[in-house]
């Protein structure tokens, strides 16, 4: 710090200047951290900045009712892009996601994709509210933990159990399927049907099976009749063929 | 996650985990955080034959967690009423207590 120092000497021809500053150490502006000069300090202690404090303090005050939580835009969209899944699909089944290497993400991505299902990760806060208000409502208890949404505007319910076989990490929870709940068990059981057509057939057959049955009895007594009759023309056919003319035209005249 | 990390169990000594939960029930959470931690890739890494089944049902029944261990010890945790740290400190406690007892017998295997 350059010191200020008086100087006095003896020629009287020439004068020195009053204050001569002296070099102490190091200069004012260093590169190096350098201490504060003792009065300094204590004059910058002393000015330190205090700020007003409230005559009362705040917390004796009576407290604002919490404001509701600022909606945030990206939870928004989230829940506008489960909204438009939802009303566009015919299956949501709801598997728990244990973690997976993405490779093997992608694999199964690839795979459901192959059967029109789409995999649709979710946030539990995102979709709880949108599921509270639509009407899977009772499947909200499901939603704890990590999961995925697996969407289908059909219901490929065998492939897709076939796929989540092959992969341990995604359990299935339960499903709704054209607006009905369905368990675990009940996703298997709605896989084991047999598919429209064939269960169209099925009904057909079961209603048909009376009338037929009805058509069936009338039609035994003639179709005995029938019967008979071929079986004694054969007879007669047989014996004739020894002896032709007369019991050919007798059987004729019948 | 951060569970699975923090608690680091050595599944060596376990042959099996078989893991029933009844997912419409309210109390769940801590059983399905369990499922979740296990499959946590450290923690899969430590022992790569151990089988990991899911039973999921719909009968209303407890929450349960079976575990054999590979020298016939069977571990059961009924998770309706606790949580997922319990479940894991106490099977890690578990596994880390035969690992120490395999390892003293092959010490004195092979001194």
């Amino acid at each position: 710090v350059p010191v200020p120092v008086l100087v006095l000497s003896a020629a009287p021809a020439a004068w020195l200047p009053a204050l001569q500053l002296l070099r102490r150490g190091s200069k004012a502006v260093t590169r190096h951290w350098k201490a504060m000069h003792f009065q300094r300090q204590k004059l910058l202690a002393l000015t330190e900045y205090v700020r007003p404090r409230p005559a009362v303090p705040p917390r004796c005050l009576p407290r604002r009712a919490p404001e509701g939580q600022q909606e945030d835009g990206y939870a928004r969209v989230l829940r506008r892009q489960v909204e438009q899944t939802l009303r566009g699909s015919r299956m949501v089944a709801v598997c728990q996601y244990n973690s997976l290497p993405e490779e093997d993400v992608a694999t199964l991505r690839h795979f459901l994709r192959r059967h029109n299902i789409h995999v649709h990760f979710v946030f539990n806060e995102v979709v709880r509210p949108v599921l509270a208000q639509s009407k899977y409502r009772n499947l909200l208890p499901l939603f704890v933990c990590r999961n995925i949404l697996l969407v289908s505007p059909q219901a490929p319910a065998r492939e897709m159990l076939r796929v989540l076989k092959g992969v341990p990490q995604v359990n299935l929870l339960g499903a709704c399927i054209d607006d009905t709940i369905l368990s675990r068990q009940g996703v298997e059981n709605f896989a084991r049907l047999p598919s429209l057509e064939a269960s169209q057939g099925q009904t057909v057959a079961a209603l048909s099976l009376l009338s037929s049955q009805t058509s069936s009895l009338l039609q035994r007594g003639p179709a005995h009749l029938t019967a008979l009759l071929d079986q004694h023309i054969r007879r007669l056919r047989d014996t004739g063929a020894a002896t032709e003319p007369p019991l050919g035209q007798s059987t004729g005249d019948h | 996650e951060k569970m699975a990390s923090k608690v680091s169990v050595v599944l060596r000594p376990v042959k099996s985990i078989m893991v029933r939960f009844c997912p419409f029930e309210p109390n769940v959470e801590s059983t399905r955080k369990f499922l979740q931690c296990i499959y946590h890739k450290k923690i899969q890494a430590t022992n790569t034959n151990c089988e990991v089944t899911t039973d999921v049902r719909h009968d209303g029944s407890e929450p349960v967690v079976d575990v054999m261990f590979a020298d016939g010890d069977r571990l059961i945790m009924k998770g309706a009423h606790l949580t997922t740290g319990e479940m894991l400190t106490a099977l890690a406690s578990r596994c880390n207590a035969k690992d120490l007892k395999e390892e003293q017998k092959n010490k004195k295997k092979n001194p």
